[in-house]
């Protein structure tokens, strides 16, 4: 049997982050990763955070991958905008809140993991070699057993190996964790649901509408009546030529409350500020219903030919590449290219019937659970000589508009890849010498102080942001809250008594209707301007999002319902996002073809990733 | 070391769009965009397997005009070789099977500078309009025993033997395996079917370096490259392109085109509703009726 010094079970952010850092230690590590390649598996909202804290040592994405990561890594926009919109149908109020996007910030990108993990895999599996280690893909691990004191993993594809120790890097949704009982599943209580969508939309347009530079982004989140009263809230990021709209629920609120994902998504699309963002010109056919069938067929294909012309061009067009075109020798300059556009666009219309509208354009749909680390973080992230790491270890900040989890995945691998390369060193693999040191390591992160308690320069932050809301006058009852946040000396108080009392207690007071649905949506109609939307956009239907999607079928089901009557299962006929549920008689029956592995049907069914390569293939992610 | 070679067809591209036809219907392969043959495909990917399981070295070959060396690059994506040959002479012209099996046979004895090939792998046969008969003449020829069908191969290096399984299919009998052992050097033709396992963590790692060296090579195919005439080939011209050709083409039937007796109804797909018929008659169809 093969045997390996260190395997990371995960090919995400957080365990492409753990190869690169145990590599350049000068270790062996071999990465396996279920997607056919690298990046298909993995969704983001999303924002890459490099972080600073006087408190204590942050590992960041460029400690691993290079201080030259800002001007190499396949990134989106550097976010400097960041923007709290409170909604109330077509009244909106918005504040400024670059200032808490700042706090302990060195930079922020927004990222498109398809994008971006395949470009830390390339520097990673670099490394890796050098050691004799790499990156292996299409391979699901499905067993971990300790044998004669050996840990074997077994896999669907491959014959069975030993390592000397694990890095469980396998996201929320961890078989490792499970397999190991090193902790239960995840609780709906514990986890946040989040659900997206890619929208195109031509760089220059981005930057004209968004007031960008052209390598500037900007973070748009959203609370109140989008929300379809639910504790959560919507985001918008800008990405380079895409935008990446979605939502993020607490799952419990979902369950007592059940929508259909895809009509969170409808509802902020729906929103006249976001249509406004999202707009673009799009091409609408008729039908050509005077034509034979065989000649609309015609027509139809040669149209297809003559509207990607016309996008590929006008994409091209509003890129800041444009300037490819006249070097191409194609185009004397940009005024040539705007004329072919207008005269394609022109033909389009008179010999086709073409029209062009405002609409928008939607590339992917996809979900993910998402881990609510105050609720959930492992207290002991470790199981003999397996270290959890990222999402797999219910990692992740969730507080308020907060969102981060690639940053605390990324710090979690250096410190795991410390820990192990230490054990390799002293050829100690003791769950007491490993786990404990890292489980130590771990405890040093300030990210787990955010975890573990509310920091009162973030909230203080927050609280002077929206001090001069004259909240007093909207509602009375907001009038002793409203004295407590203005009160300096009242604010500590009230700070530290939340702290003692501890973040569990005071969670229902701060992660609530009131907070998220009800004050947004009084903000937004007293003191809201009125933002009128000026088309109507046509939203595709489910059916439409999933055949948009792609898929490896496996014919056998990953997943199994325990209690096919339970009431559980059937919430998931609405909550499950592509559908996969449904009722037959009284039994909630699977059809597992067009799941997205978002992990949300988990807790009541014997969950396991998809085999090697099959499932979903995300293309942005 | 392993020494393994694959002897590559470039075939015309016949997917929509890339292929060109004279006005009398004959193939105008001028125009037409050509390709790695598909079968030559299969053989690259055994003679990668090689690569990664024994450590072979890979010299990949093939007769034709100097436009083979695209066939070429993607032979080494696939194969990552070591040794590019490309065989062009003008005296090569009008070559039937026999006639390339000299060319080949010449150039298989002269790869890694006359080191002996171990294995020789080509396709199950080109897709146009070849006969399957270059690789057992080549066979032939270099004195190497033949194995045809060849739908997957362990090798022994220590006792230099071979253990393939082949497909014999006849007609009205079931489909026999063959398993055989046979002393190397051999010449393999590899059955379309045939796909490379690799299901070890270390199999995969090397096959994943190999195929990264594979996509460095082919930044500069050049450097791999040896084109080779008649004369550095050493051929004699009796025995190659016409000259070498006992094969008569005495007349070329123009194969008429098929009388469509199909009927065909275009659905226009945007509208759902028009599916429904069509399911139905599947289903009719399914049921036999
Ligand atoms: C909608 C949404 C918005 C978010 N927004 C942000 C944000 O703005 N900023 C931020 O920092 N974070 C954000 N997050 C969180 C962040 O995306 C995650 O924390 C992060 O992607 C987790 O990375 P990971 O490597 O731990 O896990 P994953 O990315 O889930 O990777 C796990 C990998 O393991 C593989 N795998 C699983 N099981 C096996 C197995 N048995 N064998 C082999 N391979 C296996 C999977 O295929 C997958 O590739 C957001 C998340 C969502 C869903
Ligand atoms: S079946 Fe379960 S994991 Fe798959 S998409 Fe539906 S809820 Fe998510």
């Amino acid at each position: 049997m093969e045997q390996f010094d260190v395997a990371i079970i995960g090919g995400g952010s957080a365990g492409l982050s753990a190869l690169k850092k145990l590599s350049d230690l000068n270790k062996s590590a071999i990465l396996i990763e279920a997607g056919n390649s690298i990046g298909t598996k993995n969704v983001s909202g999303g924002i890459l955070y490099s972080k600073k804290d006087p408190q204590g040592r942050i590992y960041n994405v460029e400690d691993v991958f290079g201080s030259d990561f800002t001007s190499n890594a396949p990134v989106e926009r550097l976010i400097k905008k960041y923007l709290l919109h409170a909604t109330s149908m077509n009244k909106i109020f918005t504040i400024d809140m670059t200032p808490l996007h700042d706090y302990k910030t060195n930079f922020a990108y927004s990222v498109l993991l398809n994008r971006l993990t395949p470009w830390f895999a390339e520097l990673a599996s670099e490394s890796a070699e050098k050691h004799g280690g790499g990156i292996i893909t299409g391979v699901h691990v499905s067993d971990i057993q300790w044998v004669d004191n050996k840990t074997i993993v077994r896999t669907n594809e491959l014959e069975d190996f030993a390592v000397r120790s694990i890095i469980a890097a396998d996201g929320i949704n961890s078989e490792i964790a499970q397999i190991t009982s090193a902790r239960g599943k995840f609780t709906p209580e514990e986890v946040y649901f989040g659900v997206k969508v890619i929208i195109k939309l031509p760089e220059k347009i981005i930057e004209e509408r968004f007031h960008l530079d052209s390598t500037e982004g900007s973070a748009h989140l959203f609370a109140g009546d989008i929300t379809l009263n639910h504790v959560g809230g919507g985001f918008l990021y800008t990405n380079r030529d895409t935008l990446s709209l979605g939502a993020v629920y607490h799952y419990n609120s979902l369950l007592s409350n059940p929508v259909a994902p895809s009509q969170l998504i409808d509802e902020l699309i729906k929103n006249p500020l976001i249509s406004e963002y999202i707009k673009d010109e799009v091409t609408l056919r008729n039908g050509n219903e005077g034509l034979s069938k065989e000649d609309q067929l015609k027509v139809h294909l040669g149209v297809s030919k003559l509207i990607k012309t016309y996008n590929e061009l006008r994409d091209k067009y509003f890129s800041k590449d444009n300037m490819k075109l006249i070097e191409s020798g194609k185009f004397g300059n940009l005024e040539e290219v705007k004329s072919k556009i207008d005269s394609i666009k022109h033909d389009l219309n008179e010999k086709f019937g073409v029209q062009f509208v405002s609409n928008y354009v939607e590339l992917e749909f996809s979900a993910k659970l998402i881990p609510d680390g105050k609720r959930c973080m492992m207290k002991k992230p470790h199981f003999k000589n397996i270290l959890f790491i990222g999402d797999a270890a219910g990692r992740g900040i969730f507080i308020g508009p907060k969102i981060e989890g690639l940053n605390v995945g990324i710090d979690d691998a250096v410190r795991a890849a410390i820990a192990i390369s230490r054990s390799i060193d002293s050829n100690n693999f003791d769950s007491n010498y490993l786990g404990n040191y890292y489980e130590s390591l771990v405890n040093e992160s300030p990210y787990t102080r955010e975890m573990s308690m509310i920091d009162e320069n973030y909230l203080n932050l927050f609280l002077e942001l929206v001090k001069d809301i004259p909240m007093g006058t909207i509602d009375h009852r907001l009038s002793f809250g409203l004295q407590v946040i203005k009160n300096k000396h009242l604010r500590g108080i009230s700070l530290r008594l939340a702290n003692y009392l501890g973040y569990n207690r005071i969670l229902p007071l701060i992660e609530s209707e009131k907070t998220y649905v009800q004050i947004p949506m009084l903000l937004a109609n007293k003191l809201g301007d009125i933002v009128n939307s000026t088309f109507v956009p046509s939203i595709p239907t489910l059916p439409d999002r999933i055949a948009n999607l792609q898929y490896n079928d496996d014919s056998e089901s990953h997943i199994i319902v325990n209690d096919k009557k339970s009431e559980f299962m059937k919430k998931l006929i609405l909550l499950c996002p592509t559908k996969c549920y449904s009722l037959e008689g009284n039994d909630v029956v699977l059809q597992h073809e067009g799941c997205v592995e978002c992990g949300t049907c988990s807790v009541g069914t014997v969950w396991k990733h998809p085999k090697g390569e099959k499932g979903i293939r995300y293309r942005y992610g | 070391m392993l020494h393994v070679a694959v002897i590559i067809k470039l075939e015309p591209d016949f997917s929509e769009g890339n292929v060109s036809y004279n006005s009398d219907g004959t193939l105008n392969r001028a125009e037409t965009k050509n390709i790695l043959g598909p079968h030559s495909a299969v053989a690259c990917n055994a003679a990668f397997y090689c690569k990664v399981r024994y450590g072979a070295q890979v010299s990949v070959g093939t007769m034709g005009p100097p436009i083979a060396e695209s066939a070429l690059k993607q032979a080494q994506i696939l194969s990552d070789a070591e040794e590019l040959n490309l065989y062009s002479d003008r005296m090569f012209a009008g070559a039937d099977t026999l006639a390339t099996a000299e060319v080949l046979k010449n150039g298989i004895e002269k790869m890694f500078g006359g080191n002996k090939i171990d294995i020789v792998f080509s396709g199950h046969r080109a897709s146009d309009g070849e006969t399957g008969q270059t690789g057992p003449q080549t066979a032939w020829k270099l004195g190497y025993t033949f194995l045809g069908n060849v739908i997957d191969f362990e090798i022994d290096l220590e006792r230099k033997v071979v253990f393939a399984k082949r497909v014999i299919s006849l007609q009205g009998m079931d489909t026999i395996i063959e398993e055989i052992e046979s002393p190397l050097p051999v010449f393999i033709t590899i059955d379309p079917s045939y796909r490379s396992i690799f299901n070890t963590v270390s199999q995969r790692l090397a096959a994943n370096n190999f195929r990264k060296e594979a996509s460095k090579r082919i930044e500069d195919t050049g450097q791999y490259l040896k084109i080779l005439d008649g004369k550095k080939l050493e051929l004699d011209p009796k025995l190659v392109g016409l000259p070498g050709s006992p094969t008569i083409v005495y007349r070329v039937e123009k194969i008429p085109r098929a009388k469509t007796n199909r009927k065909a109804e275009i659905v226009d797909p945007s509208n759902v509703n028009n599916l429904a018929p069509v399911i139905e008659k599947l289903i009719q169809i399914s049921r036999g009726k």
